[in-house]
């Protein structure tokens, strides 16, 4: 939502000019990976002093980019250099680290400078917030399951992590939780055994409801949504958003992903215009092309999926765009085939694409396309002409028997495809010409223009109300008012009093 | 000792099931007790770890139950054992062997769905079968309702009406009738959308029926004018109907816009 984003960038130019020195230098170099971690264990910091979860927001954000560009190495180094010498914390979080090895080495030798140009810290005495303890486990986890090789010890690591949160049970901790749930939820599917952690999510996210913890609850939504979809329970996962409500404060990528498994739930359950509202929305709200491609792909997949089977044809811009242009290209073909309405070219095309679309769990759903593929034949057969055999009708269509297109005529005139007759006698059907589009007064008009009209103003509301104010701005300003109302106060009282000489008006005279 | 009694109790029910034909009375008394037996066993909704065997049986009793269930022509009870089984085959299908009945009774649920017009569940439960979808094609048993549902949709009623006699399992056949039902009155709604008259002959195929008298009393229940001089059905056509303005709606919508103006400006 664009006046979300901008009340942010306002709020962060505010911010920026109040931000503490060393901040600023974290800013402008293009930071190093350790400067960038330590900077943001500053703001952590802040964000466990000021209570204002804005600040950790800022951190998890750069966690995706963070994590591509570093090593053990330096997460080893930010931890030395944040933890007293003698601390226990230090040392487990140590002990989770592959021992150096010897690729390790030369990228130490890489790192070290980075150390060494940072200022030679002041020995810490103090022990820092355990959200700090935390970041830095959920970068463990994520460079655990970076290099692939270690999903077991991220799992336990990710477990263990799991129940320190949950006994340390600190509000501030709400967001990072949020992530570091992500990052179980990785290890347990890399591990291939993601059934298993149902139950702990489901017992977190209980919890996370009880304290109103929505970063928590809406990142374990999904997660489980996620695992039903895994093993295709959909009814699971049916009765899971039946039972829950996704909390509206929840972020944009967190929507998106809760859209799109919503769309998918909606298009098995044969609901194809919800699932399409929830996947056009699940578009909208994740991040551009280029960062995530991968979402970006699966969701349009199903997105032309839902449209066909809608009876759309869906934008043809979509299979140009050169995120999607490759990997949508069976679909493409299935989109040719149903436009023309060739059952032939339709099964082919299903044929020769058939593991890719097993492979995006869109099989059966474009099985179901078959019936949309004869619409749109008769559809097409009953514009062009006016009088046609049915004999003519099963051999352009490729159907079986005449008995059948007799049955299937008859059922597309039932349905409202087309505007036509049968006659039995002579086994034909007649057209009812052009002249068929009567819809489209009264009634129909209006809802959708409602429709529209409730889109606008609904985007209107959500616009103001993700508008933020940061707190005691309008104190300045209230104070600005005050004086001016002051000075103005004056200004009338000495007007009356006579007391205002000439040379104070027209200084120029 | 609950556990001796449950075994001879099981293999009682087992020979009097596989009793041709099935003492289907005796199979329910024995299913009554049975089910009280699994449930002080803590077997009939089952979690963590069981004995193999132990829970080989309890769903060997739940199978016996649900086919019996359609054999006694009692679906609501055929849908009880059916979602009690749901855990035998999917939370326990790593431990336990595969069951040869699984898919039948699988495909009876199809089945059943279909015949209940409940399209969206159908087709839930279809992606949620444990299949790779190309597998489903080559299993006579989820392919039959497969089949069957997507002749229903596209409009081949014919191709339904002929594998009618194709079932895989005798118990699929006691759907069959609900389901011509269902498509007798689908074929007629969409006659009396597509054509002007018919002739009574060719109405007589069309909806599958054997006599005459048969069609009569279908036509008179959905109000069909028959000339029996032509032998000819005509369907009334419904004139266009009046369109009402929608009041109450307009006007709701209207206040609603203005009161959300009013926020705006």
């Amino acid at each position: 939502m664009p006046s979300e984003m901008k009340s942010e960038k306002e709020d962060k130019k505010d911010e920026k000019k109040q931000e503490i020195k060393e901040e600023e230098e974290v800013k402008k170099e293009p930071p190093t990976p350790l400067a960038e971690i330590k900077g943001n264990f500053v703001l952590i910091d802040r964000a466990v002093s000021t209570l204002e979860p804005r600040f950790t927001h800022r951190v998890l954000r750069t966690l995706t980019t963070l994590v591509k560009k570093i090593d053990v190495a330096i997460i080893r180094n930010a931890i030395e250099e944040v933890y007293p010498k003698e601390s226990a914390t230090k040392t487990t979080l140590l002990s989770w680290l592959p021992s150096s090895t010897t690729e390790d080495v030369d990228m130490q030798v890489d790192s070290i400078p980075t150390s060494a140009t940072t200022a030679k810290p002041v020995p810490i005495t103090s022990e820092p917030v355990p959200e700090i303890d935390i970041y830095l486990r959920l970068l463990i986890i994520n460079q655990l399951l970076k290099t692939g090789g270690d999903i077991s010890k991220a799992k336990d690591l990710s477990f263990e992590t799991v129940k320190k949160m949950q006994a340390l049970n600190r509000r501030s901790l709400d967001s990072i939780a949020a992530k570091v749930w992500f990052a179980v939820e990785r290890a347990f599917e890399l591990g291939g055994d993601l059934a298993e952690a149902r139950p702990m999510f489901l017992a977190a996210q209980r919890t996370a409801a009880l304290r109103h913890d929505d970063d928590t609850q809406a990142s374990l939504i999904n997660r489980l949504l996620r695992s039903y979809l895994a093993y295709s329970l959909y009814d699971q996962a049916d009765k899971l958003v039946s039972k829950t409500t996704f909390p509206a404060s929840a972020g944009n990528p967190q929507y998106a992903r809760y859209h799109y498994y919503l769309g998918r739930i909606k298009a098995v359950q044969l609901n194809y215009s919800d699932a399409h509202t929830n996947l056009q929305q699940a578009i909208r709200r994740a991040p551009p092309a280029t960062v995530a491609p991968g979402f970006y792909q699966a969701v349009h997949k199903l997105f032309v999926v839902v449209e066909l089977l809608m009876g759309d044809i869906p934008d043809r811009s979509i299979f140009r765009h050169p995120v999607l242009e490759k990997p949508l290209k069976g679909y493409f073909e299935i989109v040719k085939a149903v436009r023309t309405g060739s059952l032939s070219q339709f099964q082919q095309t299903v044929l020769k694409h058939a593991t890719l679309f097993q492979a995006d769990k869109t099989h059966t759903l474009i099985t179901r396309l078959r019936q949309n593929v004869i619409k749109t034949g008769i559809r097409r057969l009953s514009l062009a002409y006016s009088l046609i055999s049915l004999k003519d009708i099963c051999v352009k269509l490729h159907l079986d028997s005449e008995e059948d297109a007799e049955y299937i005529v008859g059922k597309a005139i039932r349905d409202g495809v087309i505007d036509g007759r049968l006659v039995h006698e002579k086994g034909w059907m007649t057209c009812g010409g052009a002249g068929g589009v009567k819809r489209g007064y009264g009634a129909e008009v209006a809802e959708t223009f409602s429709r529209r009209i409730g889109y606008c103003l609904e985007l209107h509301n959500q616009s103001v109300k993700a508008m933020r104010y940061p707190l005691n701005a309008h104190r300045k300003e209230l104070a600005d008012a005050e004086g001016a109302r002051e000075r103005e106060k004056e200004l009338a009282k000495e007007i009356q009093e006579g007391d205002l000489d000439d040379e104070d008006l027209g200084g120029e005279f | 000792m609950a556990q001796n009694q449950l075994k001879t109790q099981y293999n009682d029910l087992k020979r009097s099931f596989d009793a041709k034909p099935s003492d289907l009375k005796k199979c329910g008394l024995l299913l009554a007790k049975l089910k009280i037996g699994l449930i002080e066993t803590g077997l009939l909704t089952p979690q963590g770890e069981h004995n193999v065997d132990d829970l080989v049986v309890a769903r060997d009793i739940l199978e016996i139950g649900a086919i019996w269930s359609i054999r006694t022509r009692d679906v609501p009870s055929f849908d009880r054992y059916f979602s009690q089984l749901q855990t035998f085959y999917t939370d326990y299908s790593s431990v336990l062997p595969p069951s040869k009945n699984e898919y039948p009774i699988r495909g009876l649920n199809l089945i059943r769905l279909l015949t209940q017009n409940r399209i969206a569940d159908f087709h839930t439960t279809l992606e949620s079968l444990p299949l790779p979808a190309d597998a489903i094609a080559d299993n006579q048993y989820i392919s039959h309702p497969v089949n069957l549902e997507q002749w229903l949709m596209e409009g081949s009623y014919s191709k339904v009406w002929n594998a009618r006699e194709r079932a895989p399992v005798e118990e699929y056949k006691f759907f069959v009738d609900s389901l011509m039902g269902t498509i007798r009155n689908e074929i007629a709604s969409c006659e009396e959308a597509a054509y002007e008259s018919l002739p009574l002959k060719d109405a007589l195929t069309l909806l599958f029926f054997n006599t005459q008298s048969e069609l009569l009393t279908f036509a008179q229940k959905r109000g069909w004018q028959i000339d029996l001089s032509k032998s000819a059905i005509t369907f009334a056509t419904k004139g266009e109907e009046q369109v009402e303005i929608p009041k109450q709606m307009l006007i709701s919508s209207s206040l609603a816009y203005a009161r959300e103006l009013e926020q705006i400006v």
